[in-house]
């Protein structure tokens, strides 16, 4: 999986979005953004996934998930 | 793992044969949203107050987002997002033809929103519901959220320009008679033209070509029936079933500069995918809108580096 992008300013990385409706809600994938710092990756998270109005949004690095396993592995 | 209704998720399940189509797939997906930015956009310069312009730009934004989502599995599959964005010649970009038929007002933009945006929720609703790609079935979420708005906002102002009436009422029946026919043509050769679907086969999507034309014309015919808006198109019942009859010959000719359909004038299908091919009258003016820009960026990056 490629983690590395190339954009016209420069070098990229992917960011995972997760966000939840309510509190009751558990923070759930909503999608990702690929930007080359956290601040723009903040700014490019907020207005890309604005089809709801979230009460908690975050961002992680997709470097920083380890992944245990994935589909298929189990 | 199709057939029993599992997702796919990762390129070490796909054949190469999945890849291709869902490849395929996705960028007819990402340049008909980005297209619509573009074509939107030179309308929505002509709202007629800053409110419902504020609407035009909100949809314009939302589009943008949904076509970075399909470029961006796409860069996942490792295609070059940059590269299909900016770097391809207009004429091989694959989005339906009826964008590049200029939209000229606003009443023209709020019928787009009608009846393209229709096109476009049938579409991916019927991806969003059976796609065999998993990160695309949820990434469209949030696109069919939004592509509802966009539906509701061309609903609101037909309804509302039907109703004041007189020369306004005319103009929304000028824009229906030709933007009719052409979202019509949006879902591609009729299922008997068409033997063999590898995307219904990989379930990339669920429904065929006529199927999604006849869910798209059960919405949008009565929708224009109440309003007071004539459309060439009427319901049959046939074995119990609602059928939506065009009472026109499909195909048939179109004049795009006169954004005219002639309906003597029948043609055969290999004229309409000659047509689609050419693109139309403003399919290098709106990619330039978006690929001149970034070359200049990228000039004045280098200059300064």
């Amino acid at each position: 999986m490629t983690s590395g992008y190339k954009r016209v300013s420069g070098d990229a990385v992917e960011y995972e979005v997760f966000a939840r409706k309510s509190r009751v809600d558990a923070l759930h994938l909503v999608g990702s953004v690929v930007a080359p710092d956290d601040d723009l990756a903040m700014a490019y998270a907020r207005a890309t996934y604005d089809e709801e109005r979230w009460c908690e949004m975050a961002i992680v690095r997709k470097e920083h998930v380890i992944e245990l396993w994935q589909p298929g592995e189990a | 793992m199709i057939k029993s209704g599992e997702l796919i998720e990762s390129t070490n399940e796909m054949t190469p044969e999945y890849l291709r189509e869902l490849k395929h797939t996705l960028i007819v997906s990402g340049d008909t949203e980005l297209i619509s930015a573009p074509a939107y956009y030179l309308a929505a310069k002509r709202a007629p107050s800053i409110n419902a312009f504020m609407t035009g730009i909100a949809i314009i934004q939302d589009e943008l987002a949904h076509a970075h989502i399909a470029y961006h599995i796409l860069e996942e599959l490792g295609e070059d997002q940059e590269k299909l964005i900016f770097s391809r010649d207009p004429k091989s970009f694959r989005y339906p033809y009826a964008f590049d038929v200029p939209l000229d007002s606003w009443t023209e933009l709020v019928v787009a929103n009608g009846f393209y945006d229709q096109a476009g929720f049938c579409l991916l609703g019927d991806i969003h519901d059976k796609c065999s790609y998993g990160p695309w079935k949820r990434g469209l979420n949030k696109v069919m959220l939004e592509e509802n708005f966009h539906l509701r906002n061309g609903r609101t102002w037909m309804k509302r320009i039907s109703a004041a009436g007189g020369a306004a009422k005319d103009e929304l029946q000028r824009a229906v008679d030709w933007m009719f026919p052409l979202s019509v043509e949006w879902f591609g050769l009729p299922d008997s033209k068409k033997m063999h679907s590898t995307q219904l086969e990989y379930r990339l999507k669920g429904l065929t070509n006529d199927e999604l034309r006849q869910w798209w014309l059960s919405t949008v015919v009565p929708f224009c029936e109440q309003i007071g808006v004539k459309v060439p198109s009427h319901k049959e019942t046939r074995d119990g079933k609602d059928v939506w009859e065009l009472d026109y010959p499909f195909p048939c000719e179109f004049d795009a500069e006169a954004k005219r359909w002639d309906f003597q004038q029948p043609i055969t299908w290999d004229d309409v995918l000659g047509r689609w091919r050419a693109r139309g009258p403003r399919n290098a003016e709106m990619v330039a809108m978006f690929q001149e820009e970034f070359h200049n960026f990228r000039k004045t990056h280098k200059r300064d580096s």
